[in-house]
């Protein structure tokens, strides 16, 4: 998925910080995860700069800042356990009594609900409540991931032809408490997809449209207040009683407001002067010294899994030259794109896919001066030169396409010289934030190269890979089109779907598969992967017990204010 | 004859310090050269500015061969020599958590006089750089508009009627549309549009100079065409024109050798303001992101970026303002003494 | 008069259209903004992105579109911005008028009474040192870029001098309700009240100082002074109240060009999300329904400023009743 666009105002260095190294070899540096725990009670005062962008309903909004409260307001059937390092990746159960296995060869899957829960209006939870949810992923129409997650379903086809009479009654059979799930084929991403916010179950009475507030969830807290030009209020749910702590456990403070509308640089002086106990928005770069410097245990660096990309159009010139591509790859100093971000200690050069610490990562990196480490050293201008020769591109115009907020804006520049240095006659367009996504799906507008970052949605590496370069994902003139390299290679294809296969029945040997398409999609270079990224959070001095869980990061109810 | 006799005497205006028999005989435009010569400080602000000019002009010289250093191209990477040690440009930041990248601090030397911004450029360097394009931009745009203004208002004003009507409205419309949205309309529009605009064999490219410039000439026309069209509306009624046109002279003649060098110096004393306001303009047009584009550096982009550094290396941001501010103030000065020398009457803009 | 009011009204009506029509036009002509997209979320299915279109009447010929857009902002009011489906254009303005407001009124007040203060003060010392001293500090405050003195104030009072007991009472940047609290409230606003009255009290001064000197020369304060009234009567009395005429035509307009949005720059520096703040950002997303919106609500104020100070200067002077 991608962040929320947080709509800065005029130029102000926001810092992405997200490092993937899901607690394997690299350590990061700095403070960890988890500091002493807290009390409960009290108000936890966060900020950001905007709402989250888009409709605020759950099976609707696709953005980080949304998602974050959906955990605490709502309940999937299963979950990632609510825990930092790499027991944060693992499934759960949480509205059912157990995970099962699946039988008829994947397809069908028997959950059982857990009795005794109720929604925060005071309902019970059914099964029919779990049918009615799915059923509304279709009806509401723009539910983002229905057609690309959630089409396994028996019946989804016919619900996403014709979806105001969505029924899914062949795919989800309910009988009291026991729902069964009928799905088409075997999916091994299944749980996962039911453990992310579109698949939180809602009361079967929610209204078939876009809600202008999330409707009565399951979890520990309910929304109170969303004005989105003002704040939002999670109040406690007086019908949660905690069920399992690892799924859903209780929270700390009693209410929790998220307030909008300052700049990143205004948040950071608030939150120093401990009127507000944490900010969304990355630090900006300016202040990263300051805030180092003299407000060091307040400070919480974390390893993500993310990965900050140039998508070169690989159909359209001079970039559908396979020199091309690999020549800028030669040529990128991944060492200045790190700095523009706020250094080695935030920041690791990549030249995969793949980020470290993923299932079926293997450190791989053929686009750097004395290659066979799998690590980037330093940048082969030689090379670079040497192929763009051979390419017979030089002189062509390129346009890189960022959006106009640094530090992306900086990465363009960084280009447009590399560029201009390589021959080519280069310049920069810069989109606003909440349209250059769009704008460079989009292959009617003839992107040549666009900076994109991808966070993991889930830890499959399919959630890379294939969302982001597989055939499926490139939909011409579409503005929603994932792939937007427009990269399609037969031969890796079949590969990619060989993995996909394999990873129903063993899960190891697709990873070692996985590693081996990574490799082969590096090489022809449909993008320049320029690093990975860690996560900075800045918490106020009251703030107790932070724990960062490599799916949903900050756990906000976890940590205390008392 | 003597009922005849009495002429009254015709009004004779005096600059200070001004004896009468020094004007007498002498054209109105030599007077006026006078006048402005002897204005001393309106002289020394039309040096300063001058100066200011010369200064940006050298940029380059600056750059390669006193400063040895990088102004437009990003340059994270680079070295340069502090007290005899080579030090990097950007370096990394401090605290136990060593996180941040800072640039250096002002050197006070040649090289990174005033430090280094993000991408690691000479602070100094680029604000000469970015004179170039703030005073280009200022000069070309205000020069334009008054071109504009003028023929549009001797238009309006000599052929009244519907002539007038129509550009007044036309005027009152541009002029109703918030300047600065305005501005950030066109300006929007032109900047997302990838392959620039094409008119036949003339293609402006985004980046182009002449984007912002065009722009902000056309949104301050109405400011000049107001005053101009009033000097031509009163002007026309001049006895002196009316004499030539009994005598049978042509419109063309009457706009050309009557009404316009009287009223040109209207425009030439909005001339120096209109470019201290059109600098201004420009710096904020680039401030907010749509004027001049990067890599070309403006005092209005180096502001902006130096927000992002204002609490850590405050100068970025200080040292093209002050430039702005220099600019600005040494043409409202100079403008005023162009004021006071060509009509020592008038005291309010 | 009436006739004259009237023809203004009509003429504020044709100016709202035409720049209305000027907008989306100017706006449509972007290419590759399909707002459909952001509206349906992220990763929608083409079926997703063709429903939104519909019924947002994005697929709809131009002039329908226009005509929607304007029913729904003044008639139904229930526009809503394409940023943030939830966010209805016309509260969102009327809520971020009173912060534009806040602003522009206060630093009215500021420069009006020290304008005028400054002005009448380089008169009265006029032949000694203050005058030319304060009509250099006057010019220097017009020379200023308002964003830059923004910054540079920020950077102390934030910043550099903001331990020390100087500006150590200067809250972080943003915006209080009065109705929240009003200490607080005042607080927030003092710096950016300052820093937008600099750049009109040196204009005013000078404005003012220029037009007083102009009227002293006048025959009937001649008079006044001829018949035996004192200094400060006259300076009162005869000078200052006439000069005060152009002052007064000058600051409504000036005021009008505020409200419209002019103080835009100030709210971006001092994060105030009044209305200049919004209409940037709603340039900067191209959100449409808000642009819409803030340029015709900035017209409007332009304009109806504009007959205002004709319509006073009208009724003080016959002459340009007729014109």
């Amino acid at each position: 998925m991608k962040r929320a666009i947080s709509l800065s105002v005029a130029a102000i260095a926001l810092t992405v910080i997200a490092a993937g190294c899901g607690g394997s070899s690299k350590s990061s540096s700095g403070t960890t995860s988890t500091t002493a725990a807290g009390g409960k009670g009290g108000t936890m005062l966060t900020v950001a700069n905007a709402a989250p962008s888009g409709s605020i309903d759950t099976q609707v909004n696709y953005t980080l800042q949304g998602w974050q409260l959906y955990i605490l307001t709502h309940d999937g059937l299963v979950a990632f356990k609510r825990a930092g390092g790499s027991e944060g990746t693992k499934i759960v159960p949480d509205l059912v009594e157990s995970i099962p296995t699946p039988t008829n060869g994947g397809k069908t899957w028997v959950f059982k609900l857990r009795s005794g829960i109720k929604f925060s209006n005071g309902q019970a939870l059914t099964g029919n409540d779990v049918k009615a949810t799915f059923e509304r992923l279709f009806k509401i129409g723009d539910s983002p991931n229905a057609g690309t997650w959630y089409n396994g379903i028996v019946g989804a086809d016919a619900c996403l032809k014709t979806p105001k009479t969505c029924n899914l009654s062949k795919g989800i059979v309910v009988n009291g408490n026991t729902v069964t799930f009928h799905l088409t084929k075997g999916d091994p991403e299944f749980l996962d997809k039911l453990a992310v916010p579109f698949a939180f179950i809602l009361p079967a009475s929610t209204p078939a449209k876009n809600v202008n507030i999330p409707p009565p969830g399951t979890g520990p807290y309910m929304w109170a207040q969303y004005a989105p030009t003002k704040q939002i209020k999670l109040t406690r749910n007086p019908y949660f009683k905690q069920w399992s702590a690892d799924a859903q456990p209780a929270g700390n403070p009693d209410v929790i407001i998220q307030k909008f509308g300052l700049t990143p640089d205004a948040e950071v002086t608030q939150v120093e002067n401990g009127q507000a106990d944490w900010m969304f928005d990355q630090i900006p770069a300016g202040r990263l010294n300051e805030i180092s410097t003299n407000y060091t245990s307040q400070v919480h660096i974390n390893p993500l899994t993310q990965v900050e990309y140039m998508a070169l159009n690989t159909r359209i010139p001079p970039f559908n030259n396979l020199k091309a591509r690999q020549a800028v790859n030669f040529a990128t100093d991944r060492n200045a794109l790190v700095k523009i971000y706020g250094g080695p200690k935030l920041a690791t050069p990549t030249c995969q896919v793949l980020p470290p610490g993923f299932p079926g990562y293997e450190a791989y990196c053929p686009y750097t001066i004395n290659p066979g480490s799998g690590k980037w050293t330093g940048p082969d201008m030689q090379k670079a030169k040497q192929l763009i020769a051979q390419s017979g591109t030089k002189g062509m115009a390129v346009k890189v396409n960022t959006q106009n907020t640094d530090p992306q804006r900086s990465y363009g520049l960084y280009f447009v010289g590399l560029l201009n240095k390589l021959g080519y006659k280069a310049t920069l367009q810069p989109l606003s934030g909440s349209i250059q996504y769009p704008y460079v799906q989009n292959s009617k507008n003839k992107v040549q190269m666009a900076w994109s970052d991808w966070y993991q949605d889930y830890p499959a590496a399919s959630d890379f890979l294939v969302v982001l370069l597989g055939c499926d994902s490139f939909h011409p003139n579409s503005n929603s089109s994932p792939n937007i390299a427009a990269f399609c290679n037969q031969s890796i294809q079949a590969k990619m779907d060989q993995a996909g296969k394999t990873g129903i029945t063993d899960q190891a040997a697709a990873n070692t598969q996985w590693a081996a398409v990574d490799k082969a999609v590096t090489d022809q270079a449909p993008w320049v992967a320029m690093m990975n990224t860690k996560y900075v959070n800045f918490v106020s001095k009251r703030v107790k017990g932070f724990i960062f869980s490599p799916q949903w990061y900050f756990l906000l109810d976890q940590a205390s204010v008392k | 004859m003597a009922e005849f006799a009495y002429e009254p005497e015709p009004e004779v205006v005096l600059a200070p310090g001004e004896a009468r028999q020094e004007i007498t005989g002498k054209s109105p435009w030599r007077l006026a050269g006078r006048r402005l010569i002897r204005n001393r400080s309106a002289m020394a602000a039309l040096a300063v500015f001058l100066g200011l000019v010369a200064v940006c002009l050298a940029a380059p010289i600056y750059a390669h061969h006193i400063a040895h250093t990088q102004a437009i191209e990003p340059n994270y990477t680079g070295t340069t020599v502090v007290n005899g040690k080579r030090v990097d440009v950007i370096q990394q930041g401090g605290g136990k958590l060593g996180i941040g990248e800072i640039p250096i601090s002002p050197t006070w030397h040649v090289n990174y006089f005033f430090g280094a911004d993000t991408a690691g450029r000479d602070v100094m360097a680029r604000a000469l750089y970015g004179g170039r394009a703030s005073l280009f931009i200022g000069i070309t745009s205000a020069v334009i508009c008054c071109v504009i203004a003028l023929i549009l208002a001797m238009v309006a004003g000599f052929y009244r009627r519907w002539s007038d009507s129509v550009l007044s409205r036309a005027m009152d419309l541009i002029w109703a549309f918030p300047v600065y949205l305005l501005a950030i309309s066109l300006a929007t529009v032109l900047l997302t549009k990838p392959n620039g605009l094409q008119w036949g064999p003339i293609h402006v490219v985004p980046s182009s100079l002449w984007v912002p410039t065009w722009i902000i000439a056309i949104v301050y026309v109405p400011y000049v065409f107001r005053p101009v069209r009033g000097q031509v509306l009163a002007t026309r009624e001049k006895e002196y024109v009316e004499a030539a046109t009994a005598a049978g002279a042509s419109n063309f003649r009457l706009m050309f050798g009557e009404i316009l060098p009287n009223v040109i110096s209207t425009v030439i004393v909005m001339l120096p303001l209109m470019i201290a306001t059109t600098v201004l303009t420009e710096a904020a047009l680039s401030f907010l992101g749509i004027g001049v584009q990067d890599p070309t550096p403006s005092w209005g982009t180096i502001i902006q970026d130096g927000q992002g550094l204002l609490y850590e290396r405050p100068l970025v941001a200080i040292v093209p303002g002050i430039m702005i501010v220099l600019t600005v103030l040494s043409l409202n000065v100079f403008g005023d003494g162009l004021r006071d020398a060509l009509d020592p009457r008038s005291k309010v803009r | 008069m009436i006739a004259f009011i009237v023809r203004r009204l009509i003429g504020l009506v044709f100016v709202l259209f035409a720049i209305s029509v000027l907008t989306f036009l100017i706006f449509f002509a972007i290419p590759g903004v399909d707002p459909s997209r952001s509206l349906a979320g992220r990763n929608p299915t083409p079926e997703t992105v063709a429903a939104v279109k519909h019924e947002f009447g994005l697929d709809r010929p131009l002039p329908i579109r226009y005509g929607l857009l304007m029913k729904r902002l003044f008639i139904s009011r229930d526009l809503v911005s394409y940023g943030n489906t939830a966010v209805k254009v016309v509260p969102e303005l009327t809520a971020a008028a009173p912060i534009t407001f806040s602003l522009i009124i206060g630093a009215a007040i500021i420069w009006a009474v020290l304008g005028i203060a400054i002005g009448v003060l380089a008169v009265v010392a006029k032949g000694t040192i203050l005058d030319p001293l304060i009509m250099v500090l006057a010019l220097i405050g017009i020379s200023l870029p308002v964003f830059w003195l923004g910054e540079v104030a920020n950077l102390l009072t934030q910043d550099r001098l903001h331990n020390t007991f100087l500006f150590s009472w200067v809250p972080p940047l943003g915006y209080v309700p009065f109705t929240q609290d009003p200490w607080q409230w005042f607080l927030h606003l003092i710096i950016p009240w300052i820093t937008l009255s600099i750049l009109y009290i040196g204009f005013y001064a000078r404005v003012l100082r220029a037009n007083m000197l102009d009227v002293a020369n006048e025959d009937y304060v001649r008079t006044a002074r001829a018949k035996g009234l004192s200094e400060r009567n006259v300076l009162t009395k005869h000078i200052l109240r006439n000069s005060l005429i152009t002052v007064v035509s000058l600051f409504g307009l000036d005021f009008g060009v505020l409200v419209a949005g002019g103080a835009l720059l100030t709210e971006v520096v001092f994060g105030l999300h009044g209305i200049g703040y919004i209409t940037y950002q709603s340039f900067q997303s191209l959100d449409l329904p808000v642009i819409m919106a803030t340029v015709l609500y900035g017209a409007f104020f332009i304009t109806v400023a504009n007959a205002l100070v004709d319509v006073v200067y009208a009724s003080l002077d016959p002459r340009i009743r007729l014109a």
